[in-house]
């Protein structure tokens, strides 16, 4: 398992693009979004929450849709198959690594964007740990999404998972208000926290089960 | 025992003859069903004290918000079918669903947004519900469009039957939408622990538009999966034989 780990995070450090872009992408969003409306900054903080959550939905799409291809292209799944009959462990560790690499970061940009908007400094860390457990989320669906799609290109992805993350949504805006309004953080925390459990844990066993079906 | 029967009674040959022989009362059922209730519903029920007559869409809507929801269950039962037995027609059955659940999913949001216009003064609201439908609605879409992406049938089955099964989360999101959230669309008006919160006037139409939206729904499941299910297995001699 370490092994698969270690492999993914070396396979992707290397990938500047693969990391790099999402995070680049994500900042870009972030910043154009106040200049291409013009009203006051006070009308901004009010809803910069939305901003942040909406390109921390489609960055985590962007971050894993070719989580899979190049494995695929170059027949290092197929291997994975023949020997281990399972991708439950490669899965994983692909998405772990990916939330490590592109997740956190993600969630670090974003609760810095909050501060920028009006959000106190004493708040931050909430949004950022609201943020990150809402990427290993999202990040689990858009796998799924990505491994559905695998070589027919990410719209097909985008569509079949989409919907899928309307939970995740959810919670992320029920995060979101409790961080705003001072009450009940400690509470979704720990409902997100145990969503993101089950999703990681049940998701890499359901996008084995995909996998295999591309291969058989 | 189990994995014997259902593969027994579950090939497309005898889903084809059997449904044909109750295939015309079904549809006559529903019809007539639909047709009692909608008349009663539109003709004789009385008026609403606070909406009026524009309640009335209620026997359009309520019917179709349940079956929207109900095919997209059974379409995930079909899925665990699919992937846990390898059921063939179970595949056939998901495929020939997904296109009555777009239809009956527009027909409930339309018909929703109709029915918004003098009761809340807008066509549409970001509301939990009604957004929740929206996402079911791009579900079945999403479902059609992946299955339609791979040329190798089998393939295209397992991974739409996946993707079905994963689907079924949001299903209890919008069943429970109206109660987790503090949302403009009204709680359920009928329930089973609590029973019907509505005059009985106004409750017996809507049962029975209910019934017969159901039956007509089967009834056009039967035949779209009739279709498909002549389409796909084209080339067996059983289907040469039927034709």
């Amino acid at each position: 398992m370490i092994n698969f780990f270690s492999l993914e995070a070396f396979k992707l450090r290397h990938k500047l693009r693969a990391w790099l872009g999402p995070l680049l992408i994500m900042i870009l969003v972030l910043i154009a979004f106040p200049l291409s409306i013009d009203i006051s900054q006070y009308d901004l903080n009010k809803f910069y929450f939305s901003v942040i959550v909406v390109s921390l939905l489609m960055i985590s799409f962007l971050a894993t849709e070719s989580i899979f291809s190049e494995d695929y292209e170059d027949g290092s799944l197929e291997q994975i198959h023949l020997e281990e009959k399972d991708f439950y462990k490669i899965t994983l560790a692909k998405i772990l690594v990916h939330v490590f690499f592109i997740g956190i970061p993600m969630a670090l940009i974003g609760s810095i964007f909050s501060f920028a908007n009006g959000v106190s400094l004493a708040e931050v860390p909430k949004i950022f740990v609201t943020l990150s457990i809402s990427t290993l989320i999202l990040f689990n669906v858009f796998t799924f999404g990505s491994a559905l799609s695998i070589n027919k290109g990410s719209m097909l992805g985008v569509v079949a998972s989409l919907p899928l993350a309307l939970p995740a949504i959810v919670l992320l805006g029920r995060g979101v208000r409790s961080v705003q309004y001072g009450q009940g953080f400690f509470e979704v925390s720990v409902l997100m926290a145990g969503v993101a459990l089950i999703v990681t844990a049940l998701m890499p066993i359901i996008i084995s089960a995909t996998l295999k079906t591309h291969l058989e | 025992m189990l994995t014997s029967f259902i593969h027994r009674f579950s090939s497309p040959k005898s889903f084809v003859e059997v449904t044909a022989l109750f295939f015309p009362y079904v549809m006559f059922l529903g019809f007539s069903c639909l047709a009692l209730g909608w008349i009663w519903g539109l003709a004789f029920a009385p008026e609403d004290a606070i909406q009026g007559n524009s309640y009335r869409i209620i026997f359009l809507h309520v019917p179709a918000s349940i079956m929207a929801q109900l095919i997209y269950f059974f379409m995930s039962i079909c899925a665990l079918m699919h992937l846990v037995w390898r059921v063939k027609l179970a595949a056939y059955l998901i495929k020939s669903a997904a296109p009555v659940g777009v239809l009956i999913t527009f027909i409930a949001l339309f018909s929703g947004s109709v029915w918004g216009i003098p009761t809340w003064g807008t066509w549409w609201q970001w509301d939990a519900r009604i957004t929740s439908t929206l996402i079911l609605f791009i579900m079945y879409l999403g479902i059609i469009t992946l299955h339609s992406s791979f040329s190798n049938a089998e393939k295209a089955d397992r991974l739409m039957s996946i993707l079905v099964v994963v689907g079924v989360v949001n299903i209890p999101i919008i069943k429970k939408s109206v109660d987790w959230w503090s949302t403009l669309h009204q709680p359920a008006s009928i329930s089973i622990s609590d029973g019907a919160s509505i005059d009985p006037s106004m409750l017996y139409p809507l049962t029975i538009s209910i019934l017969g939206m159901a039956l007509t729904m089967i009834a056009l499941g039967i035949l779209v999966s009739k279709l498909y299910i002549l389409t796909r297995e084209k080339n067996k001699k059983w289907v040469q034989a039927y034709a």
